[in-house]
């Protein structure tokens, strides 16, 4: 009788502890240890990144020192000893410098055609019907192939570097700021509308306000874009810049240096890829809740 | 019976007409991509009388949404005119403001800036615009909500910031969108009686689009009833419960009785148009 009285006491606390202690698990701990599971969150949030880099840099350090015949596929190591040389040597900034003008050039004025077009097409239903198709084009068209012509037309220079980069990106942005004006809810132009709003008005407060994020998305593909635009170009024909740096480190069979260079081209796009999230996140801070 | 579906559109001539919309011979007509032609409606009159509430009720389809923006003047009037306050409709008028099914807040402005919006494209001056956005703000219970954006906000109370931003610009006519049907059933039946005391305050001109027959009978002193194939006003009832109303309106006998006539009619325009 008493057995069986404790055993079911036992039971029933065992039962509410154990409910408790899911509640617990499913809100969180408490503020002391909540902060703690913070930071842990903020540890991982770059500790596993850098581990999967760590997993992929000794994967390719193994591999490749396994291999019998490998005439351009360096080792991590040896991309890294050339590191420092590539970073000390002229050539390598000179060719930055060169590749960049024209990335510079494109891309600047991939925007300022772009973006305007795009958001005309995207407001204007008889531009989108006319020029639809073209945009199409413009999307599937390999631009590699198109470079020769340019070369052909234009001749080697900062000119058609630059548009050769523009080609790659202008589409992109097009693309992204008529989506942008299309995604607008048509409600917030009927609201503006019955406050006496024209047009101008609906530009300003609604159509440009709300197209911020997808211009944004349009540059940020745009320019990683214009960054393949770059190399491609200088790779296939015309002979500048870090493109052509690149042709000669593989002419030379200089794998460590050429991969090197490439490293650095890397580094640069992701720190301008950076700078465009930044810029977003600073513009659309009120999307977060 | 006799209080209810009976004085259809009462001409209203006698009335002094300078606080009216007079709705005369209107018609709609949408062609669809063949070019084929469909009148949702056609020869609708109707006088909405100053301070007056009426409701726009109706099965999908039949319209009743089109003749608000009509009103509005956001919609092209096919035929026939509209007059609000002896203006001629030809685009949206100063007297008018519009509450929308889904808010159309701005999503990039925070609360004060949206219910100063329409001021701000009347021209207000800015300290002008944000002591008024502020007393409309705390006229619908938003205060210390100012600065947050609509994202933060829930849906009840983004409608509040919607109907504080159609006050803020001090119309004659207040025109609502189904303005409550996307809220929950409890947050609907707060603002319900919220726009009550309100318009009881106000005695604002109101045109109201529900599909609800609740909410039509609740808060109106007319509902217009509009069918479908073929289009226009079917009928016009009266709801006869005395003012001030409350939730509690609804447990009035006769409020169970008239929704019940208007179920009935909504579902047998929904029967004529299943058989054509």
């Amino acid at each position: 009788m008493t057995a069986a009285l404790v055993s079911e006491t036992t039971t029933r606390s065992d039962r509410g502890s154990r409910r408790s202690a899911s509640k617990a698990g499913r809100r969180g701990p408490a503020s002391g240890s909540r902060r703690g599971s913070q930071w842990s969150w903020r540890i991982r949030k770059v500790v596993y990144p850098l581990l999967l880099l760590g997993v992929l840099l000794v994967l390719w350090q193994y591999s490749v020192s396994q291999m019998e015949n490998r005439l351009l596929i360096p080792t991590f190591t040896e991309v890294a000893e050339a590191m420092g040389p590539t970073v000390r040597n002229g050539d390598t900034w000179h060719a930055l410098w060169v590749s960049n003008q024209a990335l510079l050039a494109g891309f600047v004025a991939a925007l300022v055609l772009g973006i305007p077009a795009g958001l005309a097409l995207g407001r204007v239903s008889v531009l989108e019907r006319i020029f639809n198709a073209y945009i199409d084009i413009l999307l599937v068209l390999p631009m590699a192939a198109v470079i020769p012509l340019l070369v052909a037309q234009f001749g080697l220079g900062l000119f058609t570097r630059s548009l050769v980069v523009f080609l790659f990106a202008f589409v992109m942005i097009v693309v992204n700021a008529r989506a942008g004006i299309r995604s607008i809810d048509p409600t917030l132009i009927e609201m503006t509308r019955s406050n006496g709003g024209g047009e101008p008005q609906v530009w300003r407060h609604v159509l440009l306000p709300g197209s911020v994020p997808a211009l944004l998305a349009g540059a940020r593909i745009g320019l990683s874009r214009a960054i393949t635009g770059m190399v491609v170009g200088e790779l296939i024909l015309i002979p500048a810049g870090v493109g052509n740096l690149i042709k000669q480190y593989s002419g030379f069979l200089d794998a460590p240096s050429l991969y090197a260079l490439i490293a650095l081209v890397l580094v640069e796009s992701l720190v301008l890829i950076a700078l465009a999230n930044l810029l977003e996140r600073k513009l659309l801070a009120w999307r977060r809740r | 019976m006799a209080t209810s579906l009976s004085d259809r559109n009462t001409p209203s001539a006698v009335e002094d007409r300078s606080g009216t919309i007079e709705i005369a011979g209107v018609r709609k007509t949408y062609y669809d991509r063949t070019g084929a032609e469909n009148t949702v409606f056609s020869d609708v009159d109707l006088t909405v009388r100053p301070g007056e509430f009426l409701s726009l009720l109706g099965p999908s389809g039949c319209g009743k949404t089109t003749l608000l923006k009509m009103i509005a003047g956001l919609t092209p009037i096919d035929e026939g005119t509209i007059t609000v306050r002896d203006k001629l409709v030809d685009g949206p008028l100063a007297e008018c403001s519009v509450v929308f099914q889904s808010f159309a807040l701005l999503p990039w402005s925070t609360v004060i800036k949206n219910v100063a919006f329409g001021l701000r494209l009347r021209g207000a001056s800015r300290n002008e615009r944000e002591g008024r956005a502020k007393e409309l703000i705390d006229l619908v219970g938003l205060t210390g909500s100012e600065n947050k954006y609509p994202a933060q906000l829930s849906g009840g109370m983004q409608q509040r910031v919607g109907l504080a931003r159609a006050l803020a610009v001090n119309p004659s006519v207040l025109l609502m969108d189904e303005p409550f049907s996307a809220l929950d059933e409890q947050t609907r039946g707060f603002m319900q009686e919220e726009l009550l005391s309100l318009w009881e305050r106000t005695k604002l001109q109101v045109v109201f689009v529900t599909h609800s027959i609740e909410e039509a009978l609740l808060l109106s002193d007319r509902i217009v009833v509009l069918g479908i194939h073929p289009g226009g006003i079917r009928e016009v009832v009266t709801p006869p419960f005395p003012r001030p109303r409350t939730r509690n309106t609804v447990r009035d006998p006769e409020f169970g009785e008239l929704s019940t006539q208007l179920w009935e009619m909504l579902r047998s325009m929904k029967e004529e148009d299943g058989s054509t």
